[in-house]
């Protein structure tokens, strides 16, 4: 079979086609990423008028916010940190493979719920209820961890078929309703504690005796709310990067006699210690940034005061208030616009310190998983 | 020999406590599984309870006071003095207030009457009490047959029914005269069976997600909002999704691969940690007071001062979030790049095609998925944000829809409402709170099961991905 | 055809000189580098036209490279530096008048693991068509089963053109791709170890197929199978280290090796 030459007479289109599509694309990503650039220059370029007005004024007024967005902050890592940590370190390390590969996206799926809605139910619903049951919910935070352990003394003395049915690597799922029961015991208990202990009633006690106001919606419900926000980013990334351990480490250290648990907390967290570092980053950087948690949760008092059952008002969410009332150009506009290139930056530099230490993290497990 | 013995039961304790870190590691576990399943399961249960046609109780107090209203909540008096009940008692306009509290001890006898109806009226809310006849013209019903009229009646549309009046009376012996215009339905809770019931949820389910805020944001549905929601969603893909595939493919297939590609990429990644309310400061800096007040006065001096871009609006509103979800969509679209093999673009490339076709016909289609995957993500992103919206354009109550009628047809500068945003001011800044409540429950649902119904639609379109390219390779 | 062995300097230059008349594409004194490392040093030789020519050698000696140089791959890789002159039928390749595109259509190249493009059977031969040139859908039916036919996998795939290429088995998936390559009528075919991801029965297959595209056009085989360079192949270039070390008529480069280290690997004492 003999075929006709294909032409090439569609050369030069294809080809000028190629070059314009180039020039295009260059183009449009570029201006993309100086769109980018742009946040941090606006802001930059916003603020330079404070120069004139001197620093004494700002920091007045943004000292308290600063004080508000780190209480927040912290009391969001405080609850945050345990409970992200002990999950990451339990899945990443006891739990079954099957189990493992549901309970992940289940509890990042946690990080998608909006803001608001979580804001909802902490500002509306559970600081209400703290108010009124302050005792009931401090029991739960001690008590909570009490049954935890209760429950791994029981296992530890259960007959081995109880164990088998209910294994360690299993203990994630069917410790939930254990759980339930302990707290609907704790609420249960904790009015007859409050009258033996708290003559009754704590928030009394509190006021009387120490002298604490007790805002409804205070750095506690923050912390709760916005911890439960913030959970699943450390949880996600921490448990990558324990998961990443090269198997032959901890398998090593167990080989040299060492029982599970030492040889992980003594291997696998230490190598692990720079992802769970910028784990923890990331996680700081959330929590510093989320507005509508505090906004909704926090009463907005910009006060100083380290107590726990009082509020704050946070850069965000100060942000997100006074912005839109600030006639632009005047002075609370461009002091807003700092404490949001303070926030831009912060977060910026922790994430990049984040990133930073887990790729180096990552070629170091590589180099190792290669070598052993 | 005893020290020995002495050290093995002192290890063992130590051991003991030593094993009991793993059960709290579980426990971590099991505590935010309970968390996000109570907060999942409060928000079903209040969320779609609140339209389950409620019991009307009929209470007679101590003294001898009658009243009729629906239980809310019981809560413990201070003094451990017994518990007091809340009823929702509705007729505002003839009572003054909505709620009532009443400390159970003094309750002498609750009753639930087949005849006590609920109206919803669209002044002053419900009206909880009974029917005693309707009136049209000089035609009257009685009793049952009232009944059956109106139910008749509500079928037409409102205009229709202007020529009727209800006569009703409360349980106290109050009696009212009702237009039949203003009443948007009407429920005998009591006497309703089961199936009717659910019937009546369904359509109450339905009238929420449909109709518009009625009451102060107290009533009615959230049909505005989730038009605005979505409105401002597609106008941010149709924004986000050229340009980061853009960025991306430029970044993944076009940049020289050296070190400032490699920062650049770092600082990409990090600007989807920067908080969402940097963006909107950026968008009321730049988009709304920067363009929009440039173009205002270019284009629009004739109505200054009051501002037509120069103020929030649908359009700044979608491109600050464009903005906020790009480094999402980058992100997304340069992981599914990179994972073309090389053997796939270097047989393109081998057969003659030029960089652009190879772009257009072999990798671009095998990135779709990823690329889909990002839009998605950056959607569910941009849904459940309202922190940035508050800056640039959203509204609680916006008077006109985006999309109308009139020239032009889509109204860029116009205030929309947001699903997440009307949650928060319902919530924070109703008159009522404790009457509206109930709806923000129904808007917080809903607002989650979009969100979580978006993720997991990229979380199985992403796993779907891996597994095919696990086959191909 | 063989015109003259350079007999004078055999210990250096190992070449075989064709008349320009039967030289298909020559290879002048290329160097190549991938950043700054040479992997390529020196090379000349010239391939003669219509013709099996093997190049043999240690893996990692630089015959991949080699070709990927004459299909001019190299521009995706900002890396690589080289120098020297390959010319395709007189044309010097990396001159600037030259069209990659248009060159690339001329060299054909399949590579060690078959490729087919997520798409089916029939549009993968019709890829590098649809780029080329606008025709009615017939005649480019007309050669796609011309080309189908040519690799010799017609029979097996005409019932199912439009199913995805990726259902094939490897040996089709790779007949696939030469199929592909034939669309667009080459002058010149570049296979770099196209049959070792393969079963001995495809492998036979290609290899027959390999003898019969001889008549079309001029092919170059990379292998690492010595027995294959030796069924299919009219002349052998040896590689080692990126130096081309012996080149000849297959049958004398492998019966009477003039060089020690020639021997050497084809007798297996070099891997
Ligand atoms: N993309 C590349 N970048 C850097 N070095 C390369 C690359 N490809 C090949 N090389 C190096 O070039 C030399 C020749 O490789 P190659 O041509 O693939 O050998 P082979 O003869 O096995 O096909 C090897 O040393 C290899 O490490
Ligand atoms: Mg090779």
């Amino acid at each position: 079979m003999t075929l006709p030459r294909l032409t090439s007479s569609r050369q030069p289109i294809r080809l000028l086609q190629d070059r314009m599509a180039t020039g295009l694309i260059t183009a449009g990503g570029i201006g993309v990423l100086l769109a980018i650039l742009a946040i941090g220059v606006f802001l930059v370029w916003e603020t330079l008028p404070l120069l004139a007005i001197g620093d004494t004024l700002a920091l007045a007024k943004l000292s308290p916010l600063a004080w508000g967005t780190l209480k927040a902050a912290l009391a969001a890592l405080l609850f945050a940190i345990p409970v992200a940590m002990g999950a990451a370190i339990y899945s990443a390390l006891f739990m079954s493979a099957r189990l493992r590969s549901r309970i992940k996206p289940a509890l990042e799926m946690m990080e998608a719920i909006p803001g608001v809605v979580v804001g909802f139910i902490a500002g509306l619903i559970l600081a209400p209820w703290v108010e009124r049951h302050l005792a009931s919910a401090l029991v739960l935070i001690i008590w909570l961890p009490l049954s935890a352990a209760l429950a791994g003394l029981l296992w530890q003395r259960a007959k081995t078929r109880l164990r088998r049915h209910l294994p360690l690597s299993w203990a994630g799922l069917w410790l939930v309703p254990w759980l339930a029961v302990m707290v609907a015991l704790a609420l249960w208990l904790a009015p007859w504690m409050e009258q033996q202990w708290f003559d009754g009633d704590l928030r009394q006690l509190l006021d009387q005796r120490y002298g604490m106001d007790y805002a409804t919606r205070n750095a506690l419900i923050v912390g709760l709310a916005m911890g439960f926000a913030v959970i699943p980013s450390i949880y996600s990334l921490a448990e990558d990067a324990l998961a990443d351990v090269p198997a032959s480490l901890i398998e090593g250290a167990q080989a040299m006699g060492a029982s599970r648990w030492q040889a992980l907390w003594k291997v696998a967290l230490v190598a692990a210690g720079p992802g769970i570092f910028s784990a923890i980053m990331i996680g700081a950087g959330r929590a510093v940034g989320e507005t509508m948690i505090v906004l909704m949760a926090s009463g907005n008092t910009a006060l100083f005061s380290a107590s726990p059952f009082e509020g704050m008002r946070s850069m965000a969410a100060a942000i997100a208030i006074e912005l839109p009332e600030a006639s632009p150009g005047g002075q609370t506009y461009h002091l807003l616009i700092l404490a949001a290139l303070v926030l831009f930056i912060f977060t910026f530099l922790v994430n990049t310190l984040a990133e930073v230490v887990r790729q180096r993290l990552r070629r170091r497990f590589r180099q190792m998983g290669g070598t052993l | 020999m005893t020290s020995a013995s002495h050290t093995v039961s002192r290890r063992r304790r130590f051991s003991r406590v030593n094993d009991v870190w793993p059960w709290l590691c579980a426990a971590s576990v099991a505590l935010s599984l309970l968390m996000l399943g109570a907060l999942l399961t409060l928000l079903l249960v209040r969320g779609l309870g609140h339209f389950w046609p409620a019991t009307l109780e009929e209470v007679t107090l101590d003294s001898g006071e009658t009243f009729a209203g629906q239980a809310v909540r019981e809560v413990a008096l201070p003094q451990r003095a017994g518990d007091e009940r809340l009823y929702f008692t509705g007729n505002q306009d003839i009572e003054g207030v909505r709620w009532r509290w009443v400390a159970i001890d003094d309750i002498a006898e609750s009753a639930q009457p087949d005849d006590l109806i609920r109206l919803d009226r669209s002044p002053w809310g419900d009206f909880i009490g009974r029917l005693v006849a309707i009136e049209q013209h000089d035609q009257r019903w009685e009793g049952d047959a009232a009944w059956q009229r109106l139910n008749a009646l509500l079928v037409l549309p409102a205009s229709q029914r202007q020529d009727s009046q209800l006569l009703l009376t409360t349980v106290d012996g109050q009696t009212l005269r009702q237009p039949l215009a203003s009443v948007a339905s009407a429920q005998a809770p009591n006497a309703m069976s089961v199936w009717q019931k659910t019937l009546a949820w369904g359509d109450a389910v339905w009238r929420f997600l449909s109709e518009g805020p009625r009451a102060a944001n107290t009533d009615g549905g959230v049909w505005p909002a989730i038009f605005g929601t979505v409105l401002m969603v597609i106008l941010m893909s149709v924004m986000v999704t050229p340009f980061g595939v853009l960025a991306a493919i430029y970044l993944n297939e076009i940049a020289h691969q050296g070190r400032l590609t490699r920062l650049v990429r770092i600082g990409v990644r990090n600007l989807a940690g920067v908080p969402s309310i940097v963006y909107g400061v950026f968008g009321l800096g730049v988009f709304v007071y920067g363009i929009g007040g440039s173009l205002d006065e270019w284009f629009f001096s004739d109505t200054l001062p009051s501002p037509t871009f120069g103020t929030g609006g649908l359009l700044w509103a979608s491109l600050t979030l464009a903005l906020l979800t790009l480094p999402v969509v980058i992100v997304a679209t340069e992981e599914g790049l990179a994972r073309i093999p090389e053997a796939q673009r270097e047989g393109a490339v081998a057969l003659g095609a030029t960089r652009l076709e190879m772009l257009t016909r072999i990798v671009l289609p095998m990135a779709a998925p990823a690329m889909l995957t990002g839009v998605i993500l950056a959607v569910a992103r941009a849904a459940g944000e309202v922190a940035p919206l508050m800056l640039v354009g959203v509204a609680k109550l916006a008077p006109q829809m985006p999309i109308d009628g009139e020239f032009p047809y889509l109204h860029l500068e116009r205030k929309f409402m947001h699903l997440g945003y009307h949650l928060f001011d319902t919530a924070f800044h109703g008159e009522d709170v404790q009457a509206a409540i109930p709806l923000v429950y129904a808007t917080a649902l809903l607002l989650v099961l979009i969100v979580l119904v978006l993720n997991l639609t990229a979380i199985f379109l992403r796993h779907y991905l891996r597994r095919q390219r696990g086959n191909e390779c | 055809m063989l015109a003259s062995l350079h007999s004078a300097n055999t210990s250096q230059a190992p070449v075989a000189h064709f008349s320009s008349e039967h030289s298909c594409l020559s290879i002048d004194h290329f160097s190549l580098a991938y950043a700054g490392k040479e992997a390529l040093c020196e090379l000349t030789l010239s391939v003669p036209r219509h013709r099996v020519t093997a190049f043999i050698g240690p893996s990692g000696c630089g015959k991949s490279t080699l070709l990927r140089a004459i299909n001019r791959l190299h521009d995706l890789n900002e890396s690589v530096t080289h120098s020297g002159q390959i010319t395709l039928e007189g044309q010097d390749i990396h001159d600037p008048q030259m069209n990659v595109t248009e060159l690339r259509r001329r060299v054909g190249m399949v590579f060690q693991t078959p490729n087919p493009f997520p798409m089916s059977i029939y549009e993968n031969v019709a890829f590098g068509l649809r780029l080329q040139q606008r025709m009615p859908k017939r005649k480019r039916d007309d050669i796609i089963e011309w080309a189908l036919t040519s690799a010799a996998l017609w029979d097996e795939v005409k019932d199912r053109l439009h199913r995805s290429a990726w259902q094939l088995s490897g040996g089709q998936q790779q007949r696939l791709v030469i199929a592909r390559t034939l669309a667009i009528q080459p002058d010149v075919l570049l296979l770099d170890e196209p049959a070792s991801a393969l079963d001995p029965i495809s492998t036979l297959k290609i290899e027959e197929l390999i003898r019969n595209l001889k008549s079309e056009l001029t092919l170059i085989l990379v292998t690492h199978n010595m027995q294959q360079a030796a069924r299919v192949s009219d002349y052998t270039a040896f590689l080692h280290q990126g130096e081309l070390v012996e080149y000849g008529p297959t049958d004398q480069v492998f019966t009477n090796p003039r060089l020690q280290r020639t021997e050497n690997y084809i007798t297996g004492r070099i891997t």
